[in-house]
């Protein structure tokens, strides 16, 4: 229970490959959600998820090494692995997090995305009590205060509020405003009346 | 066909979003396609999306696909959520609180109303004006010019209604604790959990196939 969703994406123009690798994947005990793409273009159009893993045909980024690099600085959380059956200059390969071959065996290639992808463990911040800071931040949010005005009356930056924002939001589960009101009311960080005055 | 429920019942909220008759026989998934007059590649993408299998692009652009086949299918999973699935999660928070009568229950009571009349505004849209439009321009009925609406303006108003649903499942499971009626609280949990996936696979087939066909007739007509 303690090992959340893995969401990997594909790109792979070979057929036969990804089918492959995929059963490979999804055969394995985790929870992997594989999406195939075509292209690395439609990392950043279309779908809106976020992927921990991305495993791609090197051949794919050959030609355009600045922009895949544009689009790995936007996703700093994911993992790039190549994936490689043919030779790839040993230059364009140190550009990707790792790489794996076709020719490693099946429990080596997961146990080896599955070490990268807990280097970023989405559940890092689980089970963790809130700060002070993180509770006084939410009573505000509760308040109805936005984050510049939360920032003027700790006298922190809207920067920082932003972080806790964050925090919170990992370490509670919740997104919505509503949601964390009920949340600070169940947890008794306010009362009801302190609302509604 | 048979084989493949065996393997993932939930194909059946499917086939009934199909408006397919669940006594399959030994029909294969053709045969039940052509049965129901539906669009075999649309049945295929959707199965798969149940399966955990997600279409990329060429896929859905690649075939000629059936939009009205998918707005029938997305109406029906409408009337699943209106009449069905929110109802009974509704039912089973009430229950809850007639048991326990805290105030915690009171509060995810409110929440919940409060969240289920904004998804049944969000659902009342897409019916009322955003499928018609759809529809009608699938029927290449609509004079793109002279038209008020357009796919663009359902994107941007195409609201997120699956992070209230995830928030009210993480307050049950990790932050508001009750001491009985367990077997109440596992129904609803479960009721949300399987609302959770069907939103999320509704909320792909909208996004990722429905919008890019609808832009791609748009395009056409305009030319």
């Amino acid at each position: 229970m303690s090992r959340c969703r893995i969401n990997i994406a594909v790109i792979e123009p070979s057929q036969i490959i990804y089918e492959g690798f995929s059963n490979m994947l999804l055969k394995s005990e985790d929870h992997y959600c594989l999406y195939r793409l075509s292209d690395l273009s439609e990392l950043t159009n279309g779908l809106n998820l976020k992927f921990s893993v991305v495993i791609l045909n090197p051949a794919i980024i050959q030609n355009k090494v600045n922009s895949f690099l544009k689009i790995k600085k936007n996703f700093p959380d994911t993992v790039w692995i190549g994936l490689v059956y043919c030779f790839y200059d040993s230059e364009l390969l140190m550009k990707l997090d790792d790489t794996i071959s076709i020719t490693d065996a099946p429990e080596q290639i997961i146990q080896r995305i599955n070490n990268l992808h807990s280097r970023y463990s989405c559940d890092a911040n689980h089970n963790k009590d809130l700060s002070e800071r993180e509770i006084e931040v939410l009573m505000l949010l509760t308040r109805g205060l936005s984050s510049k005005e939360i920032a003027d009356k700790l006298s922190i930056s809207v920067h920082t509020v932003v972080s806790h924002r964050k925090n919170l939001v990992e370490k509670t589960g919740i997104k919505s405003l509503p949601g964390l009101t009920l949340y600070a009311i169940s947890k008794n960080f306010i009362k009801l009346e302190d609302h509604l005055t | 066909m048979l084989d493949l429920i065996n393997e993932n019942p939930s194909l059946l909220l499917l086939m009934e979003y199909f408006e397919i008759d669940h006594a399959v026989n030994d029909m294969t998934v053709q045969e039940l396609c052509r049965k129901n007059k539906i669009d075999l590649d649309v049945f295929l993408i959707f199965s798969n999306l149940y399966n955990d299998f997600h279409p990329n692009l060429q896929e859905v652009m690649g075939t000629d696909l059936d939009v009205q086949v998918i707005i029938k299918f997305l109406k029906n999973s409408h009337n699943y959520y209106k009449n069905d699935k929110y109802p009974e999660i509704k039912q089973y928070i009430n229950q809850l609180y007639n048991h326990q009568n805290s105030s915690d229950v009171k509060r995810v009571e409110v929440f919940f109303n409060d969240y289920f009349n904004e998804v049944l505004e969000h659902l009342d849209y897409e019916d009322k004006v955003a499928f018609p439009y759809f529809k009608q321009l699938s029927e290449q009925k609509v004079d793109i010019k002279k038209c008020v609406f357009s796919s663009n303006e359902y994107r941007v108003h195409h609201t997120d209604i699956e992070t209230k649903l995830s928030d009210l499942k993480n307050l049950l499971l990790k932050h508001i604790s009750l001491n009985k009626d367990y077997i109440l609280r596992r129904k609803l949990l479960s009721a949300l959990f399987e609302l959770e996936r069907n939103l999320n696979i509704h909320s792909i087939i909208e996004e990722v196939i429905l919008l890019p066909l609808i832009e791609e007739i748009e395009n056409k007509l305009k030319r």
